[in-house]
């Protein structure tokens, strides 16, 4: 964590490339990966539930933008 | 011999420091003396009764289009606005190739709702680079026009269909701070990018396709210049929101720039998210990073009518699908076919507390001129049926050209509002002038500013209220030598009476190329608004000859870091 900043949710920004099962290989290692998809899809509603880019591009079947946040943890608790 | 005298005025400098009384001279477009000032001027304002203000900026707007008929912007500079920043959202209208004009009228239909006949019938194509275009619309000026670049443009012009497809390579990169200084040097006062917004096909924007070396490199270029960089944030949701603030924050902190996300909006329903959003923007302005939010004046109403797509529908995909991609006689047939009225009068049953509130506004017919200023529930009273069945009747009726309104849609609360307002990290804007003609009106912000939190409520004083929409947002944007009253100072001015300022009643008018309409709202209180030292509109004669507005900050001769 940054000095003085308070604990927010934790986040990342993809790489390139990234899909569902790399970011969960590589962020929430020690998990099986079918299950650490499900919780990152579920953590990321805004790009899970994003229509998936048309047949014919490169990013067909990958709704994951370079742009995107991907949390790595659910909300906090208010 | 002075310009131009305005006597007997209360000042209120916008410095936020209190008002008081004393005349203004104005020699060759700058304010020559402020104080007692004796002598003559070729024209001479009585001010009394009234203050003197600097004129207001207007951070976030879309008058990019209208620009090329209209360099007034029309109706803001009525309202007091002598500075407009166009060119929010990762959509400006250059740098553009020929070949790209159509993709881009596109995305402003699809995320500004400006028509495409609009395009069609009031632009002439005659520029690619921003400096081209810069040129364009400063022919003939009577606003001040403080431009950003779209990174949706530079990716385009860059990557061309790539920039919808990939991240891009280092190469373009490079090629894309290369234009980016190009438009900087021809007077851009920043870059505008987007996270949230998507193109006509319903797919991400290019600038979406951005990862954060893009970002980065952009905003190292941004730094060679000092200028801003302004996003839309996913802003329905505080968690992603306060990501983005971090993100800003880095790119501030690493290249000593001004960051600025907008909208930022308050209800109920979102209190506690917005409270957070707020801490998280006083922890980075503690750590010396500037994120300034922008929050809007008025609340959130709609205006809609069947003849084109609204913004209120796109959570029904079944009404948005008809109304986006049908044509008239499709939305009429939808409408009168049973199996799909009844399917659609099912979908818009989720929202059943909106549609008996909705208000009939205008309509064509004298059959119906009684019904106009009820509501739908006291409308389906009267017929016997469902709002929703008495909104596509009466829709049907007035062959699609009946018009509602969903007001206080959001952002009403008037005392969370008020706090934001106040706020010292919050920037007065986002009134997307220009933009949204079809929904609602984006003029009178300003004038809702003094009536409402001002005036009725006194949630902020006048000379706060001044200096958020005059110095702050100068400061914040490096415009310089404007949103003060000071000697030296470019004389943009606005003079209104405190006691009466308020935006009016919401219309709708048609003034848009290509037979186009809009909803507008014209100025109450305001007498006297002055650009470059020239009087550009007063209440007793309306717009005046006037070509002293500027392109801000204005070309460079280069980088200044």
């Amino acid at each position: 964590m940054t000095q003085g900043l308070s604990t927010v949710r934790r986040s990342i920004f993809p790489r390139e490339g990234d899909t569902w099962e790399t970011i969960a290989a590589r962020e929430l290692t020690g998990q099986d990966t079918t299950a650490a998809v499900g919780q990152l899809q579920s953590w990321n509603l805004h790009v899970f539930m994003r229509r998936s880019p048309p047949e014919g591009s490169p990013r067909h079947g990958n709704p994951i933008l370079p742009s995107d946040v991907i949390f790595l943890e659910p909300p906090q608790a208010s | 011999m002075y310009d131009l005298i305005i006597r007997n005025g209360r000042i209120v400098d916008g410095s936020g420091l209190p008002a008081y009384n004393a005349d203004v001279a104005v020699t060759d477009g700058r304010i020559a003396r402020i104080g007692r000032v004796e002598g003559e001027a070729r024209r001479v304002i009585d001010a009394a009764g009234r203050v003197v203000t600097p004129g207001f900026i207007d951070p976030h707007t879309h008058f990019d289009a209208q620009l090329l008929w209209d360099g007034y912007a029309k109706p803001a500079l009525s309202h007091g606005v002598t500075t407009i920043v166009p060119g929010n959202c990762s959509l400006s209208l250059a740098p553009l190739k020929a070949k790209h004009r159509m993709k881009l009228v596109g995305m402003f239909n699809q995320i500004e709702e400006m028509p495409y006949k609009a395009f069609e019938d009031g632009v002439e194509w005659n520029w690619e680079t921003f400096e081209e275009y810069v040129a364009r619309i400063g022919k003939d000026l009577a606003i001040n026009v403080a431009p950003l670049v779209g990174h949706s443009l530079l990716r385009l012009w860059v990557m061309e269909e790539a920039s919808m497809q990939r991240t891009a390579t280092d190469e373009e990169i490079g090629a894309m701070q290369d234009l980016l200084r190009r438009c900087l040097d021809a007077g851009a006062v920043g870059l505008s990018t987007s996270f949230v917004d998507m193109d006509e096909t319903l797919q991400p924007v290019p600038s979406r396709y951005a990862d954060t070396r893009e970002l980065d490199a952009l905003s190292a270029t941004l730094a060679d210049y000092g200028r801003v960089l302004q996003i839309v944030p996913e802003f329905y949701d505080p968690d992603l929101t306060i990501a983005r603030i971090d993100q800003l924050a880095e790119l501030s902190l690493k290249h000593g720039i001004p960051t600025t996300f907008s909208p930022l909006f308050v209800n109920g329903d979102n209190a506690a998210g917005v409270e957070r959003v707020m801490a998280r923007v006083d922890e980075q302005f503690a750590r010396g990073a500037r994120v300034w939010p922008q929050v809007q004046t008025r609340p959130i109403d709609i205006s809609f009518s069947f003849a084109v797509p609204s913004l209120l529908f796109i959570r029904f995909p079944s009404w948005y699908r008809v109304m986006r991609f049908g044509t008239h006689d499709d939305i009429v047939a939808a409408f009168r076919d049973p199996e799909q009225r009844k399917a659609l009068v099912a979908e818009a049953a989720s929202l059943s507390p909106l549609w008996p509130r909705l208000v009939l506004r205008q309509v064509g017919s004298e059959a119906n001129q009684s019904l106009v200023g009820k509501t739908l529930a006291q409308i389906a009273e009267l017929r016997q049926t469902t709002p929703i069945d008495a909104m596509i009747d009466i829709s049907l009726e007035e062959d699609l050209d009946a018009h509602f309104l969903a007001a206080d849609m959001g952002h009403n609360d008037d005392a969370r509002v008020s706090a934001l307002l106040r706020h010292p990290r919050v920037h007065i804007g986002a009134s997307d002038g220009g933009a949204h003609i079809l929904s609602f009106s984006t003029y009178g912000d300003t004038g809702f500013l003094f009536s409402h939190f001002v005036r009725d409520l006194g949630a902020i004083g006048l000379e706060a209220a001044v200096k958020k929409i005059t110095s702050d947002t100068a400061s914040i944007w490096g415009i310089p030598e404007r949103g003060l009253l000071q000697k030296g100072y470019v004389a943009d001015i606005a003079i209104f009476d405190p006691e009466t300022i308020d935006r009016g009643a919401e219309y709708y008018v048609q003034d848009v190329p290509g037979d186009g309409s809009r909803y507008v709202r014209d100025s109450i209180g305001v007498d006297t608004v002055i650009v470059g030292g020239e009087v550009a509109w007063t209440a007793g004669d309306g717009y005046l000859p006037a070509h002293r507005g500027a392109i801000l900050p204005g070309a460079t001769v280069g980088a200044s870091a």
